[in-house]
């Protein structure tokens, strides 16, 4: 590590002294971990923005039995994009500037160990922002293919198909080189006395998420890249006629797809783990448990991907076998919800933002994961799968898990990038308006699904209205209310109360030891860590 | 980063493994733990322990099946 002097942190003016390039060629050719971050950030939730903009459409869609919005294959376009874009634009990116502002300030490091790599890491993401949405004015139109872009009909599909193989490809990239630059940076520029058992659990989420992104994202990019050949070049892995086989693409897709559901939640759990002792004043209870418990999740995610499956046809061993697999994962994820709530309990609470998030975050996602246990039972998944019993299951733990909880980091780190704190009333207001709002347009999907609505489809039959036209009432209004976070934000960089050091009394840990905002440059001699 | 880390056996590290599948510890054992376990030993461990607990369930599949 280099001991180089280096210039008096600029604090007075609250502003950073970037060397170099000024203007757009700043931003384009930085290597700082925090505007890298901020870059991230911006950049997932313009992705976040395009794709509620998707949903509302098909909410507005099926407001009503019947055709009234958009043709059908549109419709469908819709779904596949919405979820491809949430996914790949919105959530993943967002974690990934979080780790990239947050690891190095957390372990003492001056910046991420690839500096450069983080740049092209996180410049490939636009190009792939462009292909991807680009691919709605190409002939033919975006995939339509469902997300999950299932064989035989992505073999099938127009070039927009194409054109999201090839964004896949891209977003994958990024994401094993942002993997590997966490792997590296927390393994080795801990600051001197942060062992690995004193790190911030955050830390320990990312670097084990970070470890199943390098392991999945490249038999992601090899299914996708199986379409493409079997598309184009005349092989026929997934089409039956050929000698292949449409279902050898579901294991493909979801042995990367299961895991890739505990990449979104992972670091969610470590936010939740920084924000609650904060504010309950206590130390987290039980980390190492926390600890042991997300590296067991990821190794266990591995053998749980068919239950994904269980309509295809499978033999009942087979069934048994994911369906016990699954539900014994379970356990580690409900050992962190307790830790959460012994760490709040006989704590001396407040709820500020942050923490309404971070309890928001525990109620409703424990909600998910009890579904989650019901969709892995295999004779109920027989009746629920392909139902809005399992929209309202990956809603409940990717909006209300992994949403919320980058919320309630935000909320949480705003004052340490910004250096003001976030306007409390208007962050209140956020969280009840998505809460309330949220669970009016998931909750009536359990009942749908359970009384046989399919997913995916443009219209319905008439004893699905009622049911469908609150969660459309809801969905708008969840969707208004996140203009409620842009306004927090804007006002938060523009001024407000100043925000200390250490921003919320009972926070701790190394970033916040550095001013707020965090000066352009941190940490350029290694701090000494008594933890 | 002790300064003589007694190194753990085979059935200690096995024993954080199998403690981890479920997410608890004893603050005491963890303790112990980190003081004395090799991160290569662990992760080969945990390995083995998910390829033992994929043949428990194989083999409890094949019990409860006709
Ligand atoms: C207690 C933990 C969980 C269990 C037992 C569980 C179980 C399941 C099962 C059995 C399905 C398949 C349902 C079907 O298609 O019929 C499913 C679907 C899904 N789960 Fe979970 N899940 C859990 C947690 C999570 C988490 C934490 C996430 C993400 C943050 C997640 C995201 C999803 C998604 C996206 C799908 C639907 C994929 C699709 O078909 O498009 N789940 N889950
Ligand atoms: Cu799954």
């Amino acid at each position: 590590m280099t001991t180089l002097t280096h210039d008096p942190i600029d604090t007075a003016s609250g502003h950073s002294h970037a060397h170099g390039p000024t203007g757009l060629m700043r931003w384009i050719t930085t290597t700082n971990h925090k505007d890298i971050g901020t870059m991230y950030m911006i950049f997932s939730f313009i992705m976040f923005l395009s794709g509620g903009v998707m949903a509302l459409t098909i909410r507005a869609e099926l407001f009503q039995p019947g055709l009234q919005v958009v043709e059908p294959e549109f419709f469908n376009q819709l779904t596949t994009m919405h979820g491809l874009v949430m996914v790949f634009g919105a959530i993943m990116p967002a974690f990934v500037g979080f780790a990239n502002w947050m690891v190095p300030l957390m372990i003492g490091a001056s910046d991420m160990a690839f500096a450069r790599m983080n740049n092209w890491s996180f410049w490939l993401l636009p190009p792939a922002a462009i292909l991807l949405l680009g691919s709605f004015f190409v002939p033919g139109g975006a995939t339509a293919a469902g997300w999950t872009l299932y064989a035989p009909l992505s073999v099938q599909m127009g070039m927009g198909m194409d054109l999201a193989i090839f964004a896949i490809h891209i977003m994958g990239i990024s994401s094993i080189m942002g993997a590997i630059n966490i792997v590296v940076t927390i393994l080795n520029m801990r600051a001197p006395g942060m062992t690995m058992m004193k790190m911030p659990l955050f830390c320990w989420t990312w670097l084990i998420t970070a470890y199943l992104l390098i392991a999945v994202m490249p038999v992601l990019a090899g299914a996708v890249t199986m379409i493409l050949t079997d598309r184009h070049f005349g092989t026929s892995f997934f089409n039956a006629a050929g000698g292949g086989d449409p279902v050898m693409y579901q294991h493909i897709f979801w042995f990367f797809g299961h895991p890739e559901v505990y990449i979104m939640i992972l670091p969610a759990f470590g936010i939740v783990s920084q924000i609650i002792p904060t504010f309950a004043r206590k130390p987290l209870f039980g980390y190492a448990s926390m600890v042991y418990a997300t590296a067991s999740i990821a190794i266990l995610s591995f053998v749980v991907w068919a239950h994904h499956m269980f309509t295809t046809g499978m033999p009942a061993a087979g069934q048994l076998f994911f369906m016990y697999a699954t539900m014994l994962i379970a356990v580690p994820t409900g050992v962190k919800v307790f830790n959460w709530v012994a760490t709040m309990w006989r704590g001396s609470m407040t709820f500020e933002s942050p923490m309404l998030w971070a309890t928001g975050f525990i109620f409703v996602f424990t909600m998910g994961g009890f579904t989650g246990l019901i969709c892995a039972i295999a004779p109920i998944d027989i009746q629920v799968q392909d139902t809005y019993y399992v929209v309202a299951h990956f809603h409940y733990v990717l909006v209300a898990g992994s949403l919320f909880a980058l919320f309630a980091g935000a909320y949480y780190w705003l004052p340490k990038w910004t250096g003001h704190m976030p306007n409390e009333f208007l962050g209140k207001l956020h969280f009840w308006c998505s809460i309330v709002f949220f669970n009016i347009t998931f909750f009536p999907m359990h009942f749908l699904g359970l009384a046989g609505m399919p997913r995916r489809i443009p219209d319905y039959a008439l004893q699905f209205a009622d049911f469908n036209a609150l969660a459309t009432i809801g969905a708008f209004g969840f969707g208004l209310s996140q203009l409620i976070f842009l306004v927090v934000v804007v006002k938060c960089v523009r001024g407000g109360e100043k925000a200390e050091a250490q921003s919320w009394e009972g926070a701790e840990g190394l970033e916040w030891t550095v001013p707020s905002p965090a000066p352009h440059h941190t940490f350029e001699d290694a701090p000494v860590f008594k933890g | 980063m002790s300064t003589d880390p007694r190194r753990a056996g085979f059935l200690a590290t096995l024993r954080a493994v199998l403690w981890s599948f479920i997410g608890v510890r004893k603050r005491r054992d963890y303790h112990d733990d980190a003081a004395s376990l090799d991160p290569r030993a662990i992760v080969v461990a945990g390995v083995l322990a998910g390829v033992v607990f994929v043949l428990v369930l194989v083999g409890v599949v094949n019990w409860v099946l006709p």
